[in-house]
């Protein structure tokens, strides 16, 4: 990203308050994620495999904040680690469908012709699928666990990154400088990697960056439906669904995991907010194409 | 008229086309990733005669090709076999259930368009007043909550404490039996209507409150963030400054010249949402027991009920897509400037 595109963005992040708070949200949860282990208070109900008879649904405390579940588990400490498994999926769903997407939406771009169209027509059949169903079917398929998660949100999810590349490049290829590269006789293949795609980087790492509030939304979801993460694995929207059968009676189970989502996916999406109106018009219709709006 | 014949036509065939590769993806998905297709396919715990009679039914021995064959004709002959949870062609079960379904995402989406846009206009009109950032944050909250929780709590706080609302089902059974109500559709807010049940009416609304109030956050968000966007740049464009400096009211210059222009785009983000929020209804179903296909989907997930599972994917897919062509139609309607 070119330091000055940052600049115009940070000054005008830094003028709203509001944007301001997302910023300060997403490097709060970036730092507990990465914290998180060294930090919990109770560091084996954390990672989920005790069993405290004597301290079951405790509502919560000075000793535990968010309260106990039903195996006497210290809530808060589930929720500060369920940080780092969230950071842990985000970044690893955004990433694989960046693996994915960028090549695509390169090669239709740059190279063009009928390889350029099946590709982008394939792209366009996984857009087919509403957000997360094709999740749903893959988790459903592979079965539940951390790395099948992270493996079915990616593959419903790099056609966006393909199409915003495709995009890009499709504007830059047709540059002078492009053809001046042609011109003088360097290998396509040099001309794809070195002058096009570090051009068309920018749009899509940025949007990339701002989806990682959607990614931990819709792992979430998947958790909720069965086909996500594995317990005791502490991920935020599986703690939410532990809580579910005894809410009636500690409602603090379900309640503080879902506030820890809420309140990190906020943070995201008030920056991409930020992001987009940021006024750079080059920036602003690239992330207008992009996905969900 | 804007809008030709060759658009529709284009647009109908390209359904086609969507339909096909959705059913592609899906045959990929069932029964070439898995190692052993009939494992998924005959239910939890497999007896060996099960599993074989599974091989047959997908054609399993046969090339790939083949199978692809047979899985395109049983799709197209209605053949998407049998639930191992209700023991009904799944077919048959989507249907019946597709109705409660559409019937709690339109009033989700009423509720998100009454409220959404003239909040996004409201927000638009007061730019950067403290009115705009509260609208700004609920509707980007829309956006950031789980809907899953959101229904959890709201049903925890509403209906089990506070008791103002229903927490469950779509109309209590012993209203429907004293009053003889028999449904034509099974949309049960639109069957009690025509038929005079104002008592069923009224329960069946009662209880449809609280889950499409969750449904509507989503869309809710982006309709209003969709409206403030686009009025703030119709509101900086020369028309309406020129109707502005002339000396029209700003009231008619806001209500006939920007409010209008807003819609098309409001209208076309809209359809995108509609897949977020049928895939909301999974979860909001399964919380609400609200008979639909989400709650059909999320128990079959629930259950490993693989047929089930591909049956409602495959319905939900085709149901987006042909939203998003209506939408796209309706867009090209509106706004003429909009082509294929």
């Amino acid at each position: 990203m070119i330091p000055e595109d940052v600049k115009i963005i940070f000054r005008l992040i830094k003028s709203n308050p509001v944007s301001l708070a997302g910023l300060i949200i997403v490097a709060g949860f970036i730092i507990v994620g990465i914290i998180a282990p060294f930090i919990v208070p109770y560091p084996e109900d954390a990672w989920g495999e005790v069993y405290h008879m004597e301290r079951r649904f405790q509502p919560p405390s000075w000793e535990h904040p968010f309260g106990t579940d039903a195996m006497g588990r210290d809530v808060f400490s589930r929720v500060i680690l369920g940080a780092r498994f969230s950071l842990i999926i985000a970044v690893g769903v955004v990433g694989l469908a960046l693996i994915i997407g960028i090549p695509v939406g390169l090669v239709a771009g740059y190279v063009g012709g009928k390889l350029g169209t099946a590709l982008m027509r394939i792209t366009d059949m996984f857009l087919a699928f509403p957000p997360l169903l094709l999740a749903i079917a893959l988790a459903a398929t592979l079965g539940r666990g951390l790395v099948n998660t992270i493996i079915a949100l990616a593959i419903s999810w790099w056609p966006w990154y393909a199409r915003l590349v495709y995009v890009q490049v499709n504007s830059i290829k047709s540059l002078p400088y492009v053809d001046a590269a042609r011109i003088i006789g360097l290998h396509p293949l040099a001309i794809m990697f070195k002058h096009v795609l570090p051009n068309a980087l920018t749009p899509v790492t940025v949007q990339a960056a701002l989806d990682m509030g959607s990614a931990i939304l819709e792992a979430a979801g998947l958790s909720f439906l069965g086909v996500g993460v594995k317990p005791p694995t502490p991920e935020w929207g599986l703690l939410v669904t532990e809580g579910w059968t005894s809410i009636n009676i500690a409602w603090w189970i379900s309640l503080f995991p879902g506030l820890a989502i809420l309140i990190t996916v906020l943070g995201f999406n008030l920056l991409a907010d930020a992001v987009r109106e940021a006024g750079d018009p080059r920036l602003r219709r690239i992330l207008l194409v992009g996905r969900k709006i | 008229m804007p809008i030709s014949r060759e658009y529709i036509i284009k647009r109908l065939i390209l359904l086609v086309v969507v339909v096909f590769g959705v059913l592609i993806i899906t045959f990929v998905i069932t029964r070439v990733i898995p190692a052993r297709p009939e494992l998924l396919w005959a239910g939890a715990h497999p007896t060996p005669e099960q599993l074989e009679k599974a091989r047959k039914e997908l054609h399993l021995d046969e090339p790939i090709y083949v199978q692809l064959y047979y899985y395109l004709a049983d799709f197209f002959r209605g053949n998407w076999g049998v639930s191992w949870r209700t023991r009904q062609p799944v077919l048959q079960d989507i249907l019946s259930a597709l109705p409660a379904t559409l019937e709690l995402v339109i009033v989700a989406f009423i509720i998100a368009i009454a409220l959404g846009v003239p909040l996004g206009a409201i927000a638009a009109l007061k730019r950067n007043t403290w009115i705009d950032h509260v609208i700004r944050i609920v509707s980007v909250l829309g956006a950031s909550v789980p809907v899953f929780w959101l229904a959890l709590i709201l049903q925890l706080v509403l209906s089990s404490w506070l008791g103002i609302l229903p927490g469950a089902k779509r109309v209590d059974e012993l209203v429907v039996y004293e009053t003889g109500f028999k449904p034509i559709t099974g949309f049960i807010l639109f069957d009690s209507l025509i038929e005079g049940n104002f008592e069923v009416f009224v329960n069946a609304l009662h209880h449809i409150i609280l889950p499409a109030i969750v449904l509507s956050f989503y869309p809710f968000g982006l309709s209003a963030r969709m409206t403030r966007a686009v009025m703030t740049e119709v509101l900086s464009e020369l028309y309406t400054r020129s109707a502005l400096a002339w000396g029209l009211p700003r009231r008619l210059v806001i209500y006939k010249y920007a409010l209008k222009n807003t819609l098309a785009p409001v209208i076309a983000s809209l359809g995108l949402s509609f897949g977020y929020t049928i895939i909301g209804a999974f979860m909001v179903e399964l919380i609400f027991v609200w008979p639909g296909i989400g709650l059909y989907a999320a128990m079959a997930l629930l259950s490993y009920d693989y047929p089930a599972i591909m049956g409602c994917v495959i319905v939900v897919a085709i149901i987006y897509t042909v939203i998003n062509m209506i939408v796209d139609v309706v867009h090209a309607i509106i706004d003429p400037r909009v082509k294929l």
